[in-house]
C-alpha cells in the first residue's frame, strides 16, 4: 500500500516537474512570439502594474457564449439568458470545463471577471439574414426562447444550439473585434495613446483597445508557439502539454486556451492550405509591439499607417475565415441532402438531425458573415436567398416568415434539387467573393482535379 | 523579377513536360520514326537520314527562325492575357450548375456503372471531343475572312518545323484558349453530374493516354520535312504528316483539305479528306509572289492584326447597318489564297 502511494506520489511530482520544465523553456525561448506581458509605457503612471495586457472581459464573455451554447441543448431559457444577458458573477462555468488529462484552472465566471454579459456588446443593427427587421440581440433572445420548449424542432429543421453559437461569435466576437475596437477606436483622436484608456488604468487608449480586439479573436497568448494542429488540440481540450505554456499543471482560460474563430482558423489551417491562426495572431502581436514602441506617445501618421495596414489583415482574414466555414457547411448540407434521398427509413432521423446541425452551422456562419465592418451587399442578399430562413424539409417546405404571434410560416418555394444547387451556388460565391482557399468539404472539387489533371486550356498553338 | 522567371519557368515547361507537345521525348521518339522512315522507305543509308532531318537549310531558314522568335513573343503574351482567359472550371461550373435546372437530367444516372468504364469512356470523350472542337474551329480559321487574316500567320510559313506549332497570332491564341476550355468545360461537366465523384483521366506520364500516343507516334512530324504517309485505309481515321503537309501546300488541289489534328475521320465525314502524295516536291506558304517576306513581325503581328479588325469592321457596317459592300482588294485575294 506504502509502496504505491510512493509510486503515485513519484508519479505526480515526475509529471508536474516536467510541465514545470516544458514551461520555463517555452517562457524562456520564444517571449517575443507570445502576447504579452507589454511593460507600461504610459506617462506619469505610478500605480504597481507592471503588465499592460488585459482582454479578461473578453474571455468572460467566450465561457459565457460556450456556456451557452452547452446548455442550450436543455430548454431552460431563463438559465440559457442568465449566460446571455445576465452578469451573475457566480455562475458555473459549463464550458469550457475541465476533463480527465485536461484540468482548468477557473470553474466560476467571477474567476475571470465580473459584471460581463453577451447582449450589451451583440450588434444592434437589423439583422436582414432573418426575418421581421429584428435585431442582433431580438434574434438571439427569439432563438433562446423557441430552444426552450424544442431545442432541436424538426417541425421546422431548426437547430438553435448551432443558430445560437454561430451568429454570437460573429454578432459579438467578431463585430465588436473589427467594428469596434480596430474600427473606430483606432482613430487618431478616439482613445489616444497618450491618455489612460480609463481613469486609472495603467494601460493607454490603443493599447487598451487593441487587447480587447485580441481578447476576442480567441488565440491563446502562446498560440504562435505551436502548430494549427496543436491549437486545435487546445480547443478540442486533448493536448495539456501544449495549452499549459506557464507548466503550472492546469489551463487557464484567460491566456491558454483557443477559443471560437481563432479555433476555426486551426481546423482549416491544420489541411496545410491556408495559415489564417498565424497570420490573424502575428498581425495582432506586431500591431500590439508597435503600440508599445510608441512608449505612451500619441501614434504619428506613420505608425497609425502601419497600424492600419495590420487591421486590414486581420479583417480581411477574419472575414476569410468565416467564408470557409460557410463553404465548408454549404458542403456538408449538401452531401446530407444527398444522403436523405437515399437514406431507408431507419436511418432517416439519424440523418435528419445531421442536416439540421449542419444548416443551423451554414446559417449562423452565413449571418455572422454580415455583421462585420464590410457591407457585403448584394453578396449577402445571394447568401440569405440561397440558404433560406431554414432549411428545406422532405415535403418540400421551409420557413419563409414569421407571423405577429412568432410562428413560422412555411411554404414551398423550390425544389430539393435547387436546394442542392443552392448549397454548390454558396461555394462558388465564397471562391469568388473572398477567395477561400481551404475548401472543406468541396462539392466542386471533382471537377477543378480533373481540369487541373488534363492541364492548362491556354493555347497558342496550331494543331 | 518574378515575371522573367515565369517566362523562364513557362518555356522550359513546353520542352520537359509531357502534356505539351514538344516534350523532349516526343521530340526524340520523332527523329527516331523518321530515321526509321528514311531508311526503310526512302532507302536512305542513316549518316544520309540524319544529314536530312537536321539539314540547318530547314532549321535555319527565314521561317524557321520567325518560329522561334513567334514562340518566345507568344511566352510573354500569353502570360500576361492568361489570368484574364474564360478558364475551362468556369465553363464546367456554368454548365454543371445548369444541368440542375432541367429536371429530366438525373444528377449521377450512370454513377453505379464500373469505373474502369467510366474512366475509359471520359479519357475517350475528351480525346475525341477536343479533336473534333479543333477541326471545327481549324475549319472556321480558313472560311471566316476575320479569322483566315489570323491564321495565315499560320501558313506563311515556308518551312515546315516542330517550332511551327508556335507560330500562331496571339488572338488566334485567344479562340484557341476559348476552344480548349469550351471542349474540356462541355465533357468534364457532363461527366460530372452524369457519372458522379468516379470520374477520372488515364494518362501516361500525366497526359491523356490517347493524347500521350499521338505525341509519341510522330505528332511532330505534321510540321516537319519528313513527310511520312500511312496505308491508304488508315488515312482515313488518323491524319499522316503527309496529310498534314497537303494542308500547308499551295497547290490549288489542296486548298480546303485536311484540317484534321490526329483523327482524319471528320475530314472523310465532312468531305475535306485527302490523302497523302509524295510530299518531297511540295511547295509551302500562301502561294503569293513575296512569300519570303511574310517572315517579319510586322507581317506575323501587325498586319493580321489589321486585316482581321477591317473585316469584322465590315461584317459589322454590312449587319447592323444594312449597307452593300463591294468586295475589296483583301476580300479578293483571301478568295484567291491557298486554305
Amino acid at each position: 500500500m506504502k509502496k504505491s502511494k510512493l509510486k503515485t506520489k513519484l508519479l505526480a511530482s515526475i509529471t508536474c516537474l516536467s510541465f514545470g520544465l516544458t514551461g520555463l523553456a517555452n517562457a524562456g525561448a520564444h517571449s517575443e512570439d507570445v502576447y504579452g506581458p507589454f511593460p507600461v509605457t504610459l506617462k506619469g503612471y505610478s500605480g504597481d502594474c507592471t503588465n499592460t495586457v488585459s482582454y479578461s472581459g473578453q474571455i468572460a464573455r467566450h465561457v459565457q457564449h460556450d456556456s451557452l451554447k452547452h446548455l442550450s441543448t436543455k430548454g431552460d431559457y431563463s438559465e440559457m439568458n442568465s449566460y446571455y444577458s445576465g452578469s451573475d458573477k457566480n455562475k458555473q462555468i459549463w464550458a469550457p470545463a475541465s476533463k480527465d488529462g485536461f484540468p482548468i484552472k477557473q470553474t466560476l465566471l467571477n474567476d475571470i471577471s465580473s459584471g460581463k454579459n453577451l447582449s450589451g456588446k451583440t450588434y444592434k443593427g437589423t439583422i436582414t439574414s432573418w426575418p421581421n427587421n429584428m435585431t442582433g440581440p431580438e434574434v438571439i433572445d427569439f432563438w433562446m426562447s423557441k430552444a426552450e420548449s424544442n431545442p432541436k424542432d424538426v417541425s421546422v429543421g431548426l437547430n438553435y444550439q448551432q443558430l445560437l453559437s454561430k451568429f454570437i461569435m460573429g454578432a459579438v466576437f467578431y463585430n465588436q473585434a473589427v467594428d469596434n475596437y480596430l474600427d473606430e477606436k483606432m482613430e487618431a483622436d478616439t482613445k489616444p495613446n497618450d491618455k489612460p484608456y480609463k481613469d486609472g488604468a495603467c494601460y493607454t487608449g490603443k493599447e487598451h483597445s487593441w487587447d480587447e480586439a485580441f481578447g476576442y479573436w480567441g488565440a491563446a497568448a502562446h498560440s504562435l508557439l505551436l502548430s494549427a494542429e496543436q491549437n486545435y488540440n487546445v480547443a478540442k481540450k486533448k493536448d495539456l502539454a501544449s495549452a499549459d505554456f506557464n507548466g503550472d499543471g492546469v489551463v487557464d482560460l484567460k491566456s491558454e486556451y483557443v477559443f471560437a474563430h481563432a479555433y476555426y482558423a486551426s481546423s482549416f489551417d491544420k489541411g496545410g492550405k491556408t495559415t489564417y491562426l498565424e497570420d490573424i495572431t502575428r498581425a495582432f502581436l506586431d500591431g500590439r509591439k508597435l503600440i508599445t514602441s510608441a512608449n505612451g506617445e500619441k501614434l504619428s501618421d506613420m505608425s497609425r499607417a502601419r497600424l492600419m495596414a495590420y487591421v486590414d489583415d486581420i479583417s480581411s482574414n477574419w472575414e476569410k475565415v468565416i467564408a470557409e466555414s460557410v463553404f465548408k457547411y454549404a458542403g456538408s448540407t449538401y452531401k446530407s441532402l444527398v444522403a436523405l434521398e437515399d437514406v431507408s427509413n431507419a436511418d432517416l432521423a439519424k440523418e435528419f438531425d445531421k442536416y439540421m446541425k449542419y444548416w443551423g452551422e451554414l446559417k449562423g456562419f452565413s449571418m455572422a458573415l454580415q455583421v462585420g465592418k464590410n457591407n457585403i451587399g448584394e453578396t449577402g442578399a445571394k447568401l440569405n436567398r440561397m440558404v433560406g430562413f431554414g432549411p428545406m424539409l422532405l415535403d418540400e417546405t421551409q420557413i419563409v416568415g414569421i407571423d405577429v404571434n412568432g410562428n413560422y410560416v412555411m411554404d414551398k418555394v423550390y425544389s430539393m434539387n435547387d436546394a442542392k444547387l443552392h448549397m454548390l451556388k454558396i461555394q462558388k460565391l465564397m471562391i469568388d467573393q473572398f477567395g477561400v482557399e481551404a475548401r472543406g468539404n468541396d462539392m466542386l472539387s471533382d471537377m477543378a482535379d480533373l481540369a487541373s489533371k488534363i492541364g492548362t486550356s491556354e493555347s497558342a498553338e496550331n494543331d | 523579377m518574378e515575371f522573367f522567371f515565369d517566362i523562364f519557368q513557362n518555356t522550359i515547361d513546353q520542352f520537359t513536360n509531357p502534356k505539351k507537345r514538344v516534350f523532349i521525348l516526343y521530340l526524340f521518339l520523332s527523329i527516331l520514326i523518321a530515321v526509321a522512315w528514311l531508311i526503310f522507305h526512302k532507302k536512305k543509308s542513316l549518316k544520309e537520314s540524319i544529314k536530312f532531318i537536321f539539314n540547318p537549310k530547314v532549321f535555319f531558314s527565314k521561317s524557321a527562325t520567325s518560329d522561334y522568335k513567334v514562340f518566345f513573343i507568344n511566352q510573354i503574351i500569353m502570360l500576361l492575357i492568361s489570368p484574364h482567359l474564360l478558364t475551362q472550371i468556369t465553363i464546367a461550373t456554368a454548365l454543371y450548375f445548369f444541368f440542375f435546372e432541367i429536371n429530366f437530367i438525373e444528377m449521377g444516372l450512370f454513377a453505379s456503372s464500373p469505373k474502369y468504364l467510366i474512366v475509359s469512356l471520359f479519357t475517350l470523350t475528351h480525346f475525341i471531343v477536343d479533336d473534333f472542337s479543333k477541326y471545327i474551329v481549324h475549319r472556321w480559321m480558313h472560311n471566316w475572312p476575320f479569322l483566315w487574316a489570323l491564321h495565315k500567320v499560320h501558313h506563311s510559313a515556308t518551312n515546315l518545323t516542330p517550332m511551327t506549332v508556335f507560330r500562331t497570332h496571339p488572338l488566334e491564341g485567344l479562340v484557341f484558349t476559348l476552344r480548349s476550355a469550351f471542349a474540356q468545360g462541355v465533357t468534364i461537366s457532363t461527366f460530372v453530374y452524369l457519372f458522379g465523384g468516379g470520374v477520372d483521366l488515364y494518362t501516361i506520364l500525366g497526359a491523356n493516354l490517347f493524347v500521350f500516343f499521338f505525341n509519341v507516334f510522330g505528332s511532330n512530324l505534321r510540321h516537319s520535312h519528313i513527310g511520312i504517309r500511312y496505308w491508304k485505309w488508315l488515312e482515313y481515321v488518323l491524319i499522316s504528316p503527309a496529310q498534314h503537309h497537303l494542308h500547308h501546300s499551295i497547290a490549288k488541289e489542296h486548298y480546303n483539305k485536311n484540317y484534321g489534328a490526329a483523327l482524319a475521320i471528320w475530314d472523310w465525314i465532312f468531305g475535306s479528306l485527302h490523302h497523302s502524295e509524295d510530299t518531297d516536291n511540295l511547295t509551302l506558304g500562301l502561294g503569293t509572289k513575296d512569300d519570303q517576306k511574310k517572315h517579319t513581325l510586322k507581317e506575323l503581328y501587325q498586319t493580321p492584326f489589321i486585316e482581321s479588325f477591317k473585316f469584322l469592321k465590315r461584317y459589322f457596317i454590312k449587319v447592323f447597318l444594312f449597307k452593300k459592300i463591294n468586295k475589296n482588294k483583301s476580300e479578293i485575294y483571301y478568295k484567291k489564297s491557298p486554305q
